[in-house]
């Protein structure tokens, strides 16, 4: 048997010509810091050193191991912590640390030999990009690991240790962190889900007999609907637990099964023709999903249309009327246009996993989830069990981004073998089923209209959105565009698309970003026929109080107010600057309980919610701290456990808006209580009176649960809803009612300014500076709500340029199952990123505070097309906007 | 098709870099050879006419660091620095990247059938092919992946296998008729190693890919370009690309377009117009042109003085 030295000990390695160096570190030495993702090389999340140089743990056979030297980065600051990870936790260069021990070994690596040649010269964002090109990061890190890596370089963090900006950040940076897919108990068995390769069949009998007798396998059950009809490639149909993997893939090879092949139709165009195959047939339309964060309301079908939905529409027949009547006229200033999306996969690295163990009637799951408490409830109802008997826990979250929001069947696979076999299951998706059938924001095929009135104000718009929305249903697009810029009359109406294609999810923001594609690009393009400043002309027509004091922000922008002319360059680059305004809505969760505490003189605060890279945990031990003049370290804060008093999802950017407020009250009543049983006063003038009146404090503690907003509100400051009248207070009915979500007054809002330069032979768009100016209230984290901004940008860059899933339009098999053929913006496609908070707009909510993720991300593709356009004269009307689509443009030509 | 049907030989295995991600999702399923160096067949071996002999168990990471080699063939240095990720190139060898599979979608797919799997078609011709190629010059329409082989091909180099000596790159690789193969090495034939011809006096070489990401993404369009330029005068020049066909192209009529012609800006774009002689893009991949011509004009830019 050969062996190798790994941190620093002697340990085996398999003689199994198969076995991978990432799968004997991980399972068989425990180091779970290196984790698995993408097992082709391109994400970098399993490097390690091999005799000192950065290798891909995942493609490099353990055999090849011996006799060598490896290194994780549970070894790098093994004794001490190294500068880089120093560097890491200080300038926050992580969100949900998935990635981040790949990117701590190869910037160590990095920096050691750059120390060792260079000294404590300071590298250029260039060479920092090569040097970390090999690793990804979803949440979208990079700019504070640019800062953090040239800093550590330079010799700024060789000195003594420091307290992070983020609570968990040094666990995330040492690798010490857990996530679900490190979870491993005693005698737990892999599950592996049996999956149908075909886009629409009819499945027959299940012969199971021969996967049940295999040695090492100890469950098999059925994961077909009532109907026994299979609707895209990738459709659960079997599942298996066994030892290990390779087994439970054996095994589920060796299922055997009938079919009958349902002829099927994939994608926008296929499904909507009259003669196409239709997917749900009435009696099963409750089996398709939703892709939007709250419930909705009744639509009509037609074949595989669903739609449309239009209740937000105002005065639709005068839209048409008018629309009409300035095409007739050749009005100029009437804008129309076809804009198409792709479709987004959220990508998250840690995958969709769970790890499920039954203690005598006790159920406990570790779920990478966004809702630890909704998910036990949803468990608990699927399976008739108490609450108390269902325990679920997320310690890390992996990113999410809205496709774990949901009970999925990564989780009820888990408890349904772990039930049969009698003993934990982990099943954790790989790489090419968590890009297929985790959810996506769906592609869309919009058609605006907009017209000016001859005074210049907005005087009708129209938006038709066709979602791709595969084997679900719930778009909400067009109808995002009543709640901005209003007009005399709105025809806005959604259609879903039901085809032979996995469902669609929530995505941040669901439907804003391509809402924003469409009708900021033809606010643009209004502007420019009305010879207007777009940010003037949006300044003239969003009489929303947020934004108007972001259009201020951006007005005064150097980069804005030296844009160059429309069109006016030449040359093969051409640099252009674009404008474009995002919203999304204030949701709270009603219900929503934190607990405080004091216990040994110790301040803990408590509630079932969870933090998935956003930032939660800081915002609580931040607002604890803040109260009672300790530092947030000094707080400890329970979440991710769904024991604990209940929290709220991580979606619809709640989270801050639903624990800040019952958290300040409980803190209150937490003060009273401390002051009653003190038995003597602090010393008049202390600068600590809490620390020492916690520290003589007996165990005490309070709780309160979210409560309403304060109706006193800043002038201008109204519900969105209000706008649509009964039908908007109907809506938010709806919302509280089915969603348990409230939507609040106020709305949160994003402006960016977006510098870009275009390579007009090659297609290529770099984005050279980003502008965020955002309105979320006050900012309870500034280091995370400055991370998640720029991350935020830099998702948005990804959704603007590089992704989209592509599939084989006649079998429905999804083609980019790989992160190299699904592309997510690296660290070097990261522009400038600069970030302005307005903290207004929302003293009406306790605490002032309201969430910022999906906001922050939905200006950032229009702008860039506006960019473009202004760069170029060119405007772009796809996403993403590929070379193959910009040379296209150029030319004057349609792209394939 | 069943996923033991697909490839059933056994396969060499060097690094492994390229073998382990189709191990683990099913699409390779063969008996394994694991090979090693042996002590000629890795690093540099340099001659005294100033040509160098390159070990196939070279590291890619190897060739990318090397001063020498930089200095006196720079187009192979670029290309190396230019692919795959800092953790790839350490480990992956120079024999493996010449001898790696193809990057196509369909094929990486363990559930779908296609003519590198000993299928009866090439579905991404009647499917998805918006990667594939934009020189139809056989059955199956997936771009050869080698960065490295198109580099060489520029250089004119030769290769040695243990069954055959000095045989060209297109020896190699074929010329693409062959759909069901990457590469047209025998059964078991295995790369040792790669000759390098003396570099000319004065030459110099560029390597460019385009791509939509800034690094780490597989080319839509590669180019490695060499030319001796002497008095204003394109007296040499060479031009290999990859990711437009499925194995490396030589761009003979951009080559005979400047042979002997000043290196005027004129000339140069007509000469990269020519980029796209014999071209037979499929319908999703005439943007493979454009990328072409622009690649081509950028590197002769950056030769012409």
């Amino acid at each position: 048997m050969s062996t190798m030295t790994i941190n620093g000990k002697l340990a085996p390695l398999p003689d199994d010509p198969d076995a991978l160096l990432v799968d004997v570190v991980r399972d068989a030495l425990d180091l779970t810091g290196t984790k698995l993702v993408c097992g082709a090389g391109v994400c970098g999340a399993c490097t390690v050193l091999v005799d000192g140089e950065p290798a891909v743990s995942c493609l490099m056979p353990a055999r090849s191991a011996a006799n060598t030297n490896v290194t994780t980065v549970e070894g790098i600051g093994a004794t001490k912590l190294h500068p880089v990870q120093k560097a890491f936790m200080a300038h926050d260069a992580l969100q949900c640390g998935f990635c981040t021990p790949g990117f701590i070994v190869e910037a160590a690596s990095f920096h050691d030999s750059w120390r060792a040649a260079k000294g404590t010269a300071v590298p250029s964002r260039e060479e920092i990009g090569a040097a970390l090109s090999g690793h990804l990061c979803r949440c979208g890190a990079y700019d504070g690991i640019f800062r953090a890596v040239a800093d550590a370089c330079a010799g700024r963090f060789d000195g003594s240790d420091i307290m992070p900006p983020r609570m968990e950040a040094r666990d995330k940076v040492t690798g010490s962190a857990k996530y679900t897919v490190d979870i491993h108990h005693d005698g737990q068995l892999e599950g592996v889900i049996l999956r149908s390769p075909f886009a629409h069949a009819r499945i027959g009998e299940l012969d199971l007999a021969v996967a049940r007798a295999m040695p090492g396998v100890s469950a098999v059950i059925a994961l077909l609907g009532d109907d026994r009809i299979v609707r895209y490639v990738g459709e659960p149909i079997a599942a298996v637990a066994a030892i290990n993997r390779r087994t439970a893939l054996a095994a589920i090879a060796a299922i055997k099964f009938h079919s009958e092949r349902l002829p099927s139709a994939v994608g926008l165009d296929e499904a909507r023709k009259a003669d196409a195959p239709v997917v749900f047939e009435k009696s099963a339309r409750k089996k398709a999903g939703n892709v939007s964060e709250g419930g909705g309301a009744p639509a009509a079908w037609k074949g595989n249309v669903r739609g449309p939905s239009a209740a937000f529409s105002k005065k639709p027949k005068k839209v048409r009327s008018w629309v009409d009547g300035a095409r007739a006229a050749n009005n100029p200033l009437l804008v129309e246009g076809i804009f198409r999306t792709g479709t987004q996969q959220h990508a998250c690295l840690e995958p969709h996993a769970a790890v499920a163990r039954f203690d005598g009637d006790r159920l406990t799951v570790h779920v990478s989830t966004q809702a630890v408490f909704h998910v036990m409830e949803l468990i608990a109802k699927r399976y008739k069990l108490d609450h108390d008997k269902v325990r679920v826990i997320a310690d890390h979250v992996g990113g999410g981004f809205g496709s774990k929001a949901a009970l999925g069947v990564e989780t009820t696979t888990a408890i349904e073998l772990a039930r049969e076999a009698k003993a934990p299951v982990r099943v954790a998706y790989d790489r090419h089923e968590e890009l297929s059938v985790t959810g996506y924001r769906p592609a869309t095929e919009m058609k605006i209209a907009l017209l000016p009135s001859e005074q210049g104000e907005l005087k009708a718009l129209s938006l038709t959105a066709y979602a791709d929305t595969g084997a679900a249903t719930n778009s909400t697009i067009a109808a995002l565009a009543r709640l901005i810029y209003p007009a005399e009359a709105k025809e806005l109406a959604d259609f879903d698309v039901i085809s032979n294609l996995p469902a669609g999810a929530p995505f941040r923001g669901p439907g804003g970003p391509p809402m924003a594609f469409a009708l900021e690009q033809a606010i643009d393009e209004a502007a420019l026929r009305m010879k207007l400043d777009p940010i003037a002309l949006r300044k003239r027509w969003d009489p929303d109080p947020n934004r108007q004091r972001l259009y201020d922000w951006a007005l005064g922008l150097d980069v804005w107010r030296n844009r160059k002319p429309f069109a006016a360059q030449s040359g093969r680059y051409r640099r252009g600057v674009g404008v474009a305004t995002g919203y999304w809505l204030y949701l709270w969760q009603p219900g929503s309980k934190v607990e405080v505490a004091v216990k040994g003189g110790r301040l803990i605060a408590s509630t079932a919610t969870q933090d998935i890279g956003t930032g939660t945990r800081t915002v609580i031990a931040n607002t604890v701290a803040r109260e009672f003049g300790l530092e947030p370290h000094e707080i400890e804060v329970r979440i991710g456990d769904s024991r604990l008093p209940e929290g709220p999802g991580s979606g619809g950017s709640r989270v801050t808006a639903s624990v800040i407020p019952p958290m300040l009250l409980a803190i209150e009543q937490l003060k009273a209580a401390i002051q009653q049983n003190a038995k003597r006063q602090p010393v008049p003038g202390s600068n600590a009176p809490w620390r020492e009146m916690l520290a003589a404090s007996p165990d005490l503690s309070a709780s309160s649960v979210r409560p309403e907003d304060s109706r006193q509100m800043a002038p201008g400051i109204e519900s969105p809803l209000r706008q649509v009248g009964l039908l908007g207070w109907i809506f938010g009915w709806m919302m509280r009612r089915f969603s348990n979500l409230a939507i609040g007054a106020g709305v949160p809002s994003s402006v960016q300014v977006i510098e870009v330069e275009v390579d007009t032979w090659l297609g290529h768009v770099r984005v050279l500076n980003v502008h965020t100016g955002i309105a979320v209230g006050k900012i309870a984290a500034p280091a995370l709500a400055h991370s998640q901004a720029a991350g935020a940008v830099i998702q948005g860059v990804g959704y603007a340029l590089y992704e989209a899933r592509e599939v084989d339009s006649r079998t429905g098999d999804v083609l980019s199952g790989g992160m190299e053929d699904y592309r997510i913006p690296g660290i070097a496609d990261t522009p400038m990123i600069s970030v302005h908070f307005d903290q207004g707009g929302f003293d009406h909510v306790l605490g002032g505070s309201v969430g910022i993720g999906e906001v922050a991300t939905v200006p950032t593709s229009p702008a860039v097309a506006n960019a473009i356009c202004n760069a170029t004269g060119v405007r772009l009307t796809e996403l993403p906007l590929r070379p193959d689509r910009l040379i296209a443009a150029l030319k004057g030509r349609a792209a394939a | 098709m069943t996923p033991t049907a697909m490839t059933a030989t056994a396969e060499f295995r060097a690094a492994g870099t390229d073998l382990s991600e189709r191990r683990r999702s099913g699409v390779s399923t063969g008996p394994l050879i694991d090979i090693s160096a042996a002590p000629d067949m890795i690093g540099m071996h340099w001659d005294a006419d100033g040509s160098v002999r390159l070990g196939a168990f070279t590291t890619i990471a190897a060739i990318a660091a090397d001063k020498r080699l930089a200095a006196a063939y720079p187009g192979i240095a670029a290309s190396a620095q230019g692919l795959a990720t800092p953790q790839i190139r350490h480990l992956a060898t120079l024999g493996g990247n010449l001898a790696q599979r193809s990057r196509c979608w369909y094929f990486r797919n363990p559930h779908i059938a296609c003519l590198k799997k000993g299928g009866p078609d090439c579905p991404a011709r009647s499917g998805n092919h918006l990667y594939h190629v934009a020189f139809d010059l056989g059955p199956c329409v997936a771009p050869h992946p080698s960065t490295m082989a198109a580099a060489l091909l520029a250089y004119e180099a030769k290769v040695t296998t243990d069954r055959r000596n000095s045989i060209t790159i297109g020896d190699l690789l074929g010329d693409g008729s062959n759909g069901g193969a990457d590469n047209a090495l025998q059964p078991g034939e295995m790369i040792r190693s790669v000759e390098l011809p003396s570099p000319l006096q004065g030459e110099r070489a560029l390597y460019k890919r385009a791509i939509s990401r800034t690094h780490a993404e597989w080319p839509l369009v590669e180019i490695c370009a060499r030319a001796v330029v002497k008095d204003g005068t394109f007296q040499f020049v060479r031009l290999a690309a990859g990711g437009i066909a499925p194995v490396p192209l030589r761009l003979h009529a951009v080559e005979a377009a400047l042979q002997d012609r000043k290196a005027t800006a004129a000339a140069l774009a007509n000469a990269a117009e020519q980029a796209t002689s014999g071209a037979m893009p499929l319908p999703m991949t005439g943007y493979k042109l454009d990328l072409l011509k622009g690649v081509v004009h950028d590197l002769l830019e950056g030769l012409a003085p």
